[in-house]
């Protein structure tokens, strides 16, 4: 039976959760009323998502949940599950983290969308299409008709999270959990999804309970927050109260973390590189280079006549959405393609048809780090053995030099010396991504390409991360060309930016030019679509 | 979807042709290098009772006067017109000896195979699925069943359901109740890789997203086993079909040994032991033709099965 109005939809009242006998959330308790929505902020290992699994009652075998989760008059952890079903996806909806993965890949979408159209009750197999081809288009789906045929692996990102929030509003449950719905896709698209979501919510007054690691989405898309650490609370409060006025010293760190708000944190690291102020020499010249790819028999133009350069020891953005062409640069920068057009000079050589031995000798000053240092550490590898293999590679030195040489790199990262003996599984995220940066330093390049070096970590690790990257650029006199998708970090680090969409140069600049006054319709949505860009300002959508 | 679809069974069958000819052509000259002119050796046995005449018959007919690739030719050409050969030991047709116990063979083959499928089947979906202790009994069939030889089952099972409990008798191996029994032994090792690879997979993909949001529209558990994960969790074990037909076909010549059973086993075991190349010859290039039958089958459903798979790249690579 539902509750009366007045009594909050979920109370969740000292929750425990163990997985075996490692206890991972200590003693949690919030509620959200009819129509709101919470947000619970943490990092990796707060225990946000486990908290969402107990409420949905997804938890993996194995684990344990004590206390109460009372959603809708219903004891979420005590009922069988005999009851609880019939609350699954009806008033209880759930949204994943990874659209490309929350749905079935050899099934078309039509088929999953049917078991969704099921939970409206008894009606034909055509009329639960029509609900579906409704809501999709409801949910600002092109050709619906297209999606409903189609398989997962035929759309993108953005698509695919369309189809599930329409799947899951579909019924309309009185709540839905979204796990960090939009943290795999690309800003402006999240931007457009969020959007989406709180009209949805709007519309067919549903509560949301929002799961995420980004305390200015956060802010910005619901009224309360709840801040997790280790699984358990820091603090919970108003939205906009937390937000602007943190009470916990971790919240306020957390803060601090966030790009968007604070666009000049790393310029006193950055001071003496961006204090050059006359031109220095051009150490990356890149000149009307154009790459197509051939896919079957059209031809695809991955960059176009894109020109940019960086000077010596500054830091040059290339910024741009999946599929505007940063890959494609970095490989042909690298080497590791050729252009069909144009140049590419670094450090005065040319990068592009060259012989083994000379491009050998380019890269050695010329280095770069990985996305993800979850997958470029060989685990098999101790993290001595990482780093030294650049400089056994390049033959520097002799063996004991060469010892000698990675500590110093390990020392430059702020890694402790015992960290040599470890592999890459006993580190974390952050450490890792340390160890990749002492690889690509301890052979002394001029050059390095920063290929979204912090895109896998946590907002707090992240900062850690782009701290060294500042302090070591300004010690060593490094040239870095730092490639994201996020503005707002471009903000922080860069001293120019390039906006690169379907392979074209769209706009190019210095940072505070490009931010400032952006000229390109393209970059002004790219800007807009920066969560936390001013939501102190902005009034949070109250609960209808 | 079609257009590329048919490009691509035709290419892929192609393929499947020339490994078969390969297939044939090397097992041609390994045979034709063995010390010794195996044909001629083995005519000239006194045993075979053939006049020179007829050995010069033989002679002519296999071209063994000729150079080891005009003998080439002529057998392939032969081979590829259906004509196997006679028997150097019977004089028989090989068709005709072939003929004769492949029916035997493949009837044991195909009811093993059944049965390890049900097997593996049963196994994988209990052991995902049971409760706690069963779960960790399950899980250990599959290792239990590999590290039990082939014939050690055989003789178990003889001994108990045959001599025991009179399920079935050992003088006529060729009943139906036989044939369930020696095709049990068949299926049991093979059943173990294939339950291996059904578990693996199907605890994969229930730990997947998309099963955790079909479970959070109230899918039941055996709802989301039909309709989400058989499919997938079903798509490696398709690449390991030739494996198992490969291990089918060895163990048969084992089982049909135990048994008592007339089979290609038999065929094979006299073939080998008389030297009958013209026997060895055709055996070789039927299970190749089995084998790379198999392997079509499995290369032309995957895309069937699996959307995801790219047709273009398959025929590139």
């Amino acid at each position: 039976m539902p509750t009366p109005r007045n009594e909050a939809l979920l109370t969740v009242a000292g929750l425990n959760v163990a997985y075996g006998r490692n206890n991972v959330v200590h003693n949690v308790g919030f509620s959200l009323d009819r129509g709101g929505s919470l947000a619970l902020i943490g990092e990796s290992g707060s225990g946000k998502s486990t908290i969402a699994k107990a409420i949905l009652r997804l938890l993996p075998s194995g684990s344990s949940a004590g206390g109460s989760v009372r959603f809708d008059g219903t004891e979420v952890l005590a009922v069988p599950e005999r009851q609880f079903r019939p609350l699954r996806g009806r008033k209880l909806g759930f949204i994943p983290q990874d659209p490309g993965s929350a749905l079935n890949p050899v099934r078309t979408i039509g088929a999953q969308a049917q078991e969704a159209a099921a939970l409206l009750g008894p009606a034909g197999a055509d009329e639960r299409r029509e609900a579906v081809l409704r809501v999709f288009g409801q949910v600002g789906l092109p050709d619906p008709r297209r999606v409903y045929d189609s398989y997962p692996h035929q759309l993108s990102g953005g698509m695919l999270q369309r189809v599930l929030i329409a799947l899951t509003v579909l019924p309309r449950p009185a709540l839905v959990v979204a796990d960090e719905p939009t943290s795999a896709l690309d800003v402006t698209v999240q931007k457009l999804i969020l959007d989406m979501l709180a009209d949805l919510r709007q519309e067919l007054d549903i509560s949301l309970l929002l799961i995420t690691h980004d305390l200015a989405i956060a802010a910005e898309r619901t009224d309360s927050l709840v801040v997790l650490k280790d699984g358990a609370v820091q603090e919970s409060g108003s939205s906009r109260e937390v937000f602007a006025a943190p009470a916990t010293e971790y919240s306020r760190s957390l803060q601090a973390d966030v790009p968007a708000l604070n666009p000049d944190r790393y310029r006193s690291q950055r001071t003496a590189s961006s204090a050059l102020t006359e031109p220095a020499a051009p150490q990356i010249e890149v000149a009307g280079v154009t790459k197509r790819f051939r896919t079957g028999k059209k031809f695809f133009l991955a960059l176009d006549k894109v020109s940019f350069t960086v000077e010596r020891g500054r830091t040059h953005a290339l910024v741009g959405e999946s599929g505007s062409g940063k890959t494609t640069a970095v490989r042909l920068l690298l080497g590791l393609d050729q252009p069909d057009d144009g140049g590419i000079l670094v450090g005065g050589q040319p990068t592009a048809g060259l012989s083994r031995a000379a491009l050998r000798d380019v890269r050695r000053h010329l280095q770069l780090v990985y996305q993800n240092p979850f997958t470029s550490l060989d685990p098999s590898w101790r993290v001595g053995r990482i780093i030294r293999e650049p400089l056994d590679r390049f033959q520097v030195g002799h063996k004991a030099g060469r010892a000698a040489l990675v500590v110093e790199a390990l020392e430059a990262v702020g890694l402790p010396a015992e960290t040599l003996r470890r592999r890459p599984a006993e580190l974390s995220g952050g450490q890792r991504q340390r160890v990749a940066i002492a690889r690509a330093l301890v052979v002394r390049p001029d050059v390095v390409v920063l290929d979204e070096p912090t895109s896998a970590l946590d907002v707090s690790v992240q900062a850690g991360i782009l701290e060294l990257l500042a302090r070591l650029q300004r010690g060593l006199g490094l040239t870095y060309l730092f490639v994201s998708h996020d503005l707002a970090l471009v903000r922080q680090v860069a001293d120019t930016v390039s906006v690169l969409r379907r392979g074209q140069v769209v706009e190019q600049g210095t940072v505070d030019q490009v931010f400032s006054r952006p000229e390109h319709p393209y970059t002004q949505a790219l800007l807009a679509a920066i969560p936390g860009a001013g939501p102190v300002q902005q009034p949070v959508k109250a609960a209808s | 979807m079609t257009n590329t679809y048919g490009r691509f069974a035709l290419v892929r069958t192609g393929q499947a042709v020339v490994v078969v000819l390969l297939a044939y052509i090397l097992t041609f000259l390994v045979i034709s290098v063995l010390p010794g002119d195996a044909i001629t050796n083995s005519l000239r046995d006194p045993q075979h009772g053939l006049s020179e005449a007829d050995i010069q018959r033989i002679v002519a007919y296999y071209g063994l006067d000729q150079p080891v690739l005009v003998q080439l030719v002529l057998s392939l050409g032969r081979f590829l017109t259906g004509q196997l050969g006679f028997s150097l030991q019977s004089n028989l047709p090989v068709a005709q000896l072939v003929g004769d116990a492949l029916p035997s063979t493949l009837t044991l083959a195909f009811t093993a195979f059944v049965i390890a499928l049900v097997f593996a089947v049963a196994i994988a979906y209990g052991a995902h699925y049971a409760p706690g202790r069963w779960a960790g009994v399950l899980r250990s069939i599959p290792s239990f069943f590999l590290s039990v030889p082939n014939f050690v089952i055989g003789l178990v099972l003889i001994e108990l359901f045959a001599f025991r409990l009179h399920s079935f008798t050992t003088t006529d191996p060729n009943s139906a109740a036989a044939t369930l029994f020696a095709a049990i032994t068949l299926a049991i090792p093979v059943s173990a890789p294939l339950a291996e690879v059904l578990l693996a997979s199907l605890d994969h993909e229930s730990r997947q997203d998309y099963a955790q949001v079909a479970r959070s529209r109230g899918l039941t558990e055996a709802a989301l086993f039909a309709r989400h994960l058989v499919k997938p969790s079903a798509l490696p074990s398709v690449a390991m079909i030739a494996l198992i037909v490969g291990e089918l076909l060895g163990g048969s010549v084992i089982t049909e040994t135990i048994f008592g059973r007339d089979g290609i086993g038999t065929v094979v075991q006299k073939a080998v032991t008389g030297e009958d190349q013209p026997v060895l010859q055709a055996v070789v290039a039927i299970s190749a033709v089995v084998f790379v039958a198999v392997n079509l089958a499995a290369d032309l459903l995957t895309p069937l099965l699996d959307p995801r798979v790219k047709i273009n790249e398959t025929v590139d690579a």
